[in-house]
């Protein structure tokens, strides 16, 4: 059982886990408990001690554009996402809810933004009040430097133009002087531009100072912005949510357009005054909208949850791609020194080019074949697979899941290649007198044997598609975590970094899921018990 | 529904439902009969910028859905993908620059023949220099150097800044969004006015920077603030909140809003293709059925005050819209615009989505923005008065937009006289340009030879 055990965790690549398991069952203790201070309260430790030192320096960084957000920051810009996604999704079920559920939905609603308002308008109040307060100390603290730059600035323009005007007299006279004297009058002339100078840089000096002063702003300030914003978006939502559960919902307007098809079908069949084919014509749409009504759905934005399952269908579609596309041809490289040195010059010229060249040209390609994309038959033939016709296939998407796939199969290709390569002449002699056929060789010796190195290439290969993928995805617009990158980025809001450093961590932490089931399926096929990194 | 953690029991126990179904009722009554939609579920394009809010809104007040149709707004991330995307049939429809689809159209870039049946608001742009830009403008007219000076700032106090740096073999760079934006022309306009040359396009200098004394390049408008704070470029002219953004943060100066260098003038259209306007024309016309109504619900007003725009600002500052922080998009959605810490102003008329006949798809627009085309060189050949018009009205389409508003005023949603009734769909001559020029649509070839700097034609196109 222990072993058992100790083998599966060591399999899923969780070895860090096994000390515990060993404790647990009384092996060594005192070898255990080494272990389990070493790998896992070290990195706990370190863990911590980065986010300490994070929470520390980041306040201390600033820049005009913004201040690096400390852990805090993140964890509410963290709940900011899951806020924005909440809501959604319910207004989303608020539109399809229908009776009793519905009405006392409405109510708790209903109650909820009465007391949302209130504290609104509190909120707003205590703004204002605040903001009146820091507005006097702000002018208090700005006073001094305005008034000293002012008034040195004054004096400078005053001194220009008075010396100027001096000066001006002064070379007027000169007219008739001898050379010494005009020597003098430059040198004059030089002094009070060096004089002018200094009075300038004093200027600016105090120009500077008055402009530190007007950056002061008061946290108070911003804290009470933020109160209120939060209340006014609270707001915001349960207005929308009630005309989503109310008057918008899709029962409610069914029962209004049901109700106007009678009227017109009642007045159809028995009007005698009326135009017969315009009444006709009018309740044939009206039946058409009663039933594009009753299909009718909220039209959800796109948010994080859904946007990283696309990635991930996105970079798995490229992944499979890529591994339809490298292992074949690495098997043919490893088997036929000739073909690899066919292939040789192509691996060094594609490997290193960016995704970011890809794409577009892939984009081309691809708009190529689809030039009517909604209509395209392999858009339509995705849309009508379940759970893939949520996440909307586009060309967007096809662009980045193949960029993803040029980018990565070079991996998977290399190592396929050694993997077969290394293969032991014994065996394929052994083969080739047991008369084996191609299909056979290649299933009984030749794939066994480079399975081990074979998946490590996809190992990397998946992690490339995915650091690939987030680019692909900002340029292209494809919807997913690069697209929400590139909008919190484009938004500008004082959320906007804060939001990066999430996906910074959602990024990361799917990306390491990701090694580690890449990791556990080649320690599945392999024997090798080299440590995994 | 976790959301809504508020308490569920409701003391007084109304019924809402039925308060609700009569109201329905009612609204119902005045309803028309939808309009037979080609194709009802839709995704629209617009760029995070606060003047996409006519389409935002349509879809947040429920105008679209009115009209029967389901609405997705998706951001793009900069003009030329947006465009392709309209182009390649990714989305149906999008908030454009009022010169993309005349630019698409004649073949200027991406050709494609798209139009456009609405214009979705006036004015809303800016033009920002950095600090130090502005504070030599400063030295060299001290008028500028109190806390609130006179508007409006031309480009007279820049002129020896451009004319040191050329001296020094330098040139200024500056950022405009797109080379066929409003904002392009806009800056152009205003160094023009004051005799700096901004530089001419032609067959081989598609950057547009021959025999340029100032020199402009294509930043999108989120990176502009962080571009002038690098010193990339001095300056820039872009819509909002990307001018707000750079004041708030202390990184540049506004020195002047185009609501000065023409007062009014046109900003963002609603394109689609034509393609699609031929397959759909039912759809575009509840489209703009929807967007009129949201134009309308934008610049609705109360004695002078806006009545919906702290709504509008808080739905557009939502994350999947344009996203900044409330308090930024307020400033100048409610009126006031901020040019410096010492210096706020109000300007009710900085965003105008409905007002002066805003929405109407003038011919008159589209014949203004193909003489810039063809001031800086970008229509490469001269052309007879007569294209300019043929242009214009292969891109405008009032006709569409006479339909849904008229529309709207047999279901009251519209009043008759809020809808221009014009002869020929060109605006009367206006002179209120920061340099007084006037223009006339009708004559496109005289009012391109009225300009200091800029491409001449021979007088004789203009009776071709």
């Amino acid at each position: 059982m222990k072993y058992k055990l100790l083998k599966v965790i060591d399999t899923a690549g969780l070895s860090f886990l096994s000390p515990v398991v060993r404790l647990v069952t009384g092996e060594e203790p005192r070898k255990q408990l080494q272990d389990i201070a070493r790998f896992i309260l070290v990195p706990t430790i370190t863990f911590l001690a980065f986010l300490w030192l994070w929470s520390v320096v980041a306040p201390k960084h600033k820049t005009k554009a913004g201040e690096v957000p400390t852990p805090s920051v993140v964890w509410d810009a963290a709940h900011g996402i899951w806020r924005f996604h909440d809501r959604e999704s319910a207004k989303e079920q608020g539109f399809l809810l229908i009776g009793s559920a519905r009405e006392s939905e409405l109510q708790r609603a209903t109650a909820r933004l009465k007391e949302v308002e209130e504290l609104e308008t509190r909120a707003q109040q205590q703004l204002a009040t605040i903001r009146d307060r820091s507005k006097e100390r702000f002018e208090t603290a700005v006073a001094p430097a305005k008034t000293a730059y002012d008034r040195k600035r004054d004096d400078y323009r005053q001194f220009r133009t008075q010396q100027a005007a001096e000066l001006k007299d002064e070379a007027a006279l000169l007219r008739h002087s001898d050379s010494a004297t005009r020597q003098e009058f430059l040198t004059k002339l030089r002094r009070n531009a060096e004089t002018e100078e200094a009075l300038k840089a004093e200027v600016d000096r105090l120009k500077a100072v008055y402009s530190e002063a007007q950056e002061l702003t008061f946290p108070e300030v911003k804290q009470a912005m933020r109160a209120a914003t939060l209340l006014g978006e609270e707001k915001q939502f349960l207005t929308k949510y009630l005309d989503m559960l109310g008057e918008s919902s899709r029962e409610e307007k069914l029962a209004t357009a049901e109700q106007r098809l009678e009227d017109t079908r009642s007045r159809f069949l028995s009007t005698t005054d009326e135009d017969l084919y315009k009444l006709g014509t009018n309740l044939l749409k009206q039946e058409d909208f009663l039933s594009t009504t009753a299909d009718s759905r909220y039209a959800k934005p796109w948010t994080l949850p859904k946007q990283i399952v696309r990635s991930l269908l996105c970079v798995f579609t490229g992944f499979l791609i890529a591994s339809a596309i490298a292992i074949p041809i690495g098997i043919l490289c490893g088997l036929s020194p000739t073909f690899m040195a066919a292939v040789t010059p192509f691996i060094a010229l594609f490997k290193p080019v960016s995704p970011l060249v890809w794409l577009p040209i892939v984009m081309i390609i691809v708009g190529g074949f689809m030039p009517d994309p909604e209509n395209h038959w392999l858009v339509v033939a995705l849309s009508k697979v379940p759970f893939i016709k949520n996440y909307g296939i586009d060309p967007m998407f096809i662009s980045s899941a193949i960029t993803v796939a040029l980018c990565s199969l070079w991996a998977t290709l290399v190592n396929t290649a050694l993997g077969v390569g290394s293969i032991d002449k014994d065996h394929m002699n052994v083969a080739r007198v047991l008369r084996l056929n191609f299909t056979s060789r290649l299933f009984k010796i030749i794939v066994p044997t480079a399975l081990p190195l074979i998946f490590a290439g996809l190992r990397i290969s998946l992690g490339v598609g995915w650091m690939v993928l987030v680019a692909a995805e900002i340029l292209s617009t494809s919807e997913g975590i690069g697209k929400f990158v590139n909008d919190m980025y484009t938004n500008g809001s004082s959320q906007s970094f804060a939001q990066m450093f999430v996906v910074v961590f959602i990024v990361g932490f799917i990306g390491m899921l990701l090694d580690r089931i890449m990791v556990f399926l080649q320690r599945l096929v392999s024997f090798d018990t080299a440590p995994a990194l | 529904m976790r959301l809504v953690s508020g308490d569920t029991a409701n003391p007084k126990n109304m019924n809402i439902r039925s308060v609700l179904l009569s109201t329905a009722a009612l609204v119902g009554a005045l309803h028309a009969d939808p309009l037979a939609v080609e194709k009802s579920e839709l995704k629209l394009g617009f760029i995070k910028l606060t003047d996409c809010a006519p389409i935002v809104i349509a879809k947040e007040k429920g105008f679209f859905e009115d009209e029967g149709l389901q609405v997705e707004v998706i951001a793009q991330s900069n003009w030329k993908v947006l465009l392709d995307n309209v182009i390649t049939g990714n989305l149906d429809g999008a908030h454009m620059l009022s010169g993309q689809p005349i630019a698409a159209t004649i073949g200027i870039g991406t050709e494609a023949h798209v139009v456009t049946p609405f214009t979705m608001d006036l004015n809303g742009n800016g033009i920002t220099v950095s600090n130090s830009i502005w504070e030599q403008m400063q030295e060299n007219d001290p008028s500028l150097d109190v806390d609130q000076p006179e508007h409006p700032i031309s480009s007279e106090s820049l002129k020896p800044i451009v004319e040191d740096l050329l001296a020094q073999g330098e040139k200024l760079q500056m950022g405009m969004v797109f080379p066929v934006s409003t904002h392009n022309y806009e800056l152009r306009y205003w160094l023009a006015a004051s005799g700096i040359h901004p530089g001419f396009y032609s067959k081989t200098d598609l950057a547009g920077r021959t025999d340029a004394e100032v020199e402009l390049s294509v930043t999108p408008p989120p990176q502009m603030p962080a571009t002038l704070e690098a010193g990339t470029i001095s300056g820039y002219c872009v819509g909002e909140p990307w001018n707000q953004q750079a004041v708030t943060k202390g990184i540049g100066v506004p020195v002047t809003t185009n609501y000065d260098i023409w007062k009014n003038n046109p900003e963002k259209v609603f394109g689609v293709t034509r393609k699609w306007a031929d397959e759909n024309p039912n759809t575009l016309i509840a489209l703009t059925k929807a967007l009129i109504r949201a134009g309308k619900w934008l610049d609705e007003t109360e004695g002078d005050q806006l009545v919906h725009r702290e709504e509008a600002c808080r739905i557009l500052s939502q994350p999947n819209y344009v996203g900044a922080d409330y308090e930024v998009i307020k400033n100048s959605m409610t009126g006031t615009f901020i040019f410096q810490k010492s210096d706020v102003r109000d300007m009710p008329d900085f965003n105008v989505f409905f007002k002066h006949d805003c929405t109407y798809p003038w011919y008159s627009d589209g014949v203004w923005f193909l003489t810039q085309m063809r001031r800086w060189g970008q229509i490469t050949e001269a052309k007879p008065a007569s294209w300019y018009h043929e242009i214009a009205k292969k891109v405008y389409l009032p006709e569409v937009y006479l339909k849904a508003a008229e529309a709207l005023v047999a279901e009251g949603h519209l009043e008759d006289a809020e809808i221009p009734h014009t002869e020929d769909g060109y605006k009367p001559a206006t002179t209120d340009f920061i340099d007084g020029n006037s223009f006339d649509g009708h004559k496109p070839i005289e009012y391109l030879n009225s300009f200091q700097i800029g491409i001449k034609d021979d007088s004789s196109f203009a009776t071709k």
